[in-house]
């Protein structure tokens, strides 16, 4: 029973990491109604972004991930700009090829540029803590709490600010969005820039809790994909919640299955949830 | 107000829609466009609001030639339309809904909101309400409650009582003509023309994309032949 609980416990924490750059995917796909499959080299740029920032330029861990922000959604923007957007009008299942193509020379130029060395944040070592059996890495909790806050500045982002509301009406019905005067094109962009904004942050706490090498964000790329499908793509509180789910169910697979096999939970969430549900867990996209 | 001329338009690589159509409403005219299904009457709307681009011809508003601009700065400068699906964004609150229809002109917002919750008590009663969740006839009237915000000088209606109950239609009327009566132009499709027509200023009968009829209202409704072939009567 401990097993399972410390199971659930790891899930959770991975979870939440998961849950940043599937917010982000989630988020691209309620407005531009494409998967933006670059997600995952995204991720491993805002990685080495904030390594760099941390342990070349000295900076503390918070202003590093600020950094990995502002920086992968430079490049995110520049990306759509120069490739993603200009294919839009050839269909959806295009751009989405067009992204995986982008994600390679992404990881390719990461890893030209760094090696595939794995490397590790400046980080003071610490003691687990211990409690009923089970065991958490203050670290991790450390990651997680980031991970909490940044979901909770989105959702009040989106909920409570008018440019965010607009980003809703946006994904909900452009072509009303524009007779009260919004521009889609401009919120559009706007959203490309918090989507892989995120990632590149989510990929900077996934650089925290473990080390990074050009392939990290790639490794995470079908648990994230996973994440958003299962929550409803186009859902940002679908998005955490299927994050969450995939954590769990992917920590509670160990117990079974080789650890080589983990990434079978989320081919499988996939494969049920657009057999069976292909709305995902939120049904309609809910941005 | 409104002058529309010669307008030819249509959807990417169909054939035209519209093949010259000619539409004017003056100040405070409630103006009805009816005729058979396909004649063009929605996609005129679309045209005059900028979500479809015209091909040829004019769209003049108070003088000024609006044909080229986007559906976003005619929103600026004074259409409104009500369309006659997925009129309101169904995943926000009804109070969310109010608040974007003020994005172009954010000022005075509480106060514009309250005015709309003055009149349209309905809405204040499902303020939190996802508009998704809203009946028929409440989702119109936020439709209309919305367009109304943006403080239009020109009101778009298509179809305002679609798929409404004989008591929602009475009460959409209600309020199309209480708009009426405080001076605002509109012009509108309706499906139920007979009804529309006779109390409208004036009304056009559209045929295949061009113009078939055009008179005052009233008459239009009372002549044999236009009741015979496009009203049913």
């Amino acid at each position: 029973m401990t097993d399972i609980f410390q199971a659930v416990i790891n899930g959770v924490l991975t979870g939440a990491l998961i849950a940043i750059p599937a917010m982000g995917l989630t988020a691209i796909f309620a407005v531009l109604r494409y998967v933006n499959f670059a997600i995952g080299s995204l991720a491993t740029t805002g990685a080495f972004a904030a390594w760099m920032l941390n342990t070349h330029a000295g900076w503390p861990v918070l202003p590093s991930m600020a950094g990995a922000f502002v920086l992968v959604a430079a490049a995110g923007l520049a990306i759509e700009q120069a490739a993603l957007s200009r294919l839009r009008p050839s269909g959806a299942l295009t751009v989405a090829i067009a992204s995986i193509a982008v994600g390679i020379i992404l990881e390719n130029m990461l890893r030209f540029g760094f090696g595939n060395d794995l490397r590790a944040f400046d980080l003071p070592l610490m003691r687990d803590w211990r409690f009923w059996g089970l065991r958490v890495g203050p670290q991790q909790l450390q990651t997680a709490g980031i991970a909490l806050a940044i979901m909770a500045a989105v959702f009040a982002f989106l909920r409570f600010t008018r440019y965010g509301k607009a980003m809703r009406a946006v994904a909900d019905n452009p072509d009303l969005a524009r007779l009260f005067g919004m521009e889609p094109r401009r919120i559009a962009m706007a959203t490309v820039a918090l989507g892989t904004g995120l990632t590149g942050v989510g990929g900077a706490l996934l650089g925290l809790d473990s080390a990074i090498d050009p392939m990290s964000g790639s490794r995470l790329l079908l648990p994230i994909f996973a994440a958003a499908v299962l929550g409803g793509l186009g859902s940002i509180p679908g998005a955490v919640a299927g994050a969450i789910l995939i954590g769990i169910g992917e920590e509670l697979s160990l117990l079974v299955i080789p650890a080589t096999y983990r990434s079978a939970v989320g081919f499988l969430t996939i494969l049920l949830v657009l057999s069976f549900r292909p709305g995902g867990l939120f049904g309609e996209r809910a941005a | 107000m409104l002058e529309v001329a010669g307008l030819v338009a249509g959807y990417a690589s169909a054939e035209q829609i519209l093949k010259g159509v000619s539409v004017e409403v003056g100040a405070g005219e409630l103006v009805t466009l009816v005729g058979p299904n396909g004649a063009g009457k929605s996609t005129l709307l679309k045209v005059v609001s900028g979500l479809v681009p015209a091909r040829e011809g004019q769209v003049l508003l108070e003088g000024r030639d609006v044909t080229r601009q986007s559906a976003v700065e005619r929103a600026r400068a004074g259409f409104a339309f009500v369309m006659q699906e997925k009129n309101v964004f169904g995943t926000l609150s009804v109070a969310e809904n109010l608040e974007l229809a003020c994005y172009a002109r954010p000022v005075e917002m509480a106060a514009r909101r309250a005015s709309i919750y003055d009149r349209y008590p309905v809405l204040a009663d499902k303020r939190r309400a996802l508009a998704r969740t809203l009946s028929g006839g409440q989702r119109q009237i936020l439709a209309m409650a919305m367009a109304l915000l943006t403080e239009p000088k020109m009101l778009l209606l298509d179809e305002p009582t679609a798929g409404l109950s004989p008591k929602a239609t009475e009460e959409l009327f209600e309020v199309v003509l209480g708009l009426r009566d405080l001076g605002l132009p509109i012009l509108m499709v309706e499906q139920h023309a007979l009804e529309a027509l006779e109390v409208s200023s004036r009304g056009y009968v559209l045929v295949s994309g061009t113009n078939a009829a055009e008179g005052e209202g009233p008459a239009l409704a009372a002549d044999p032949e236009i009741r015979r072939l496009f009203l049913g009567g």
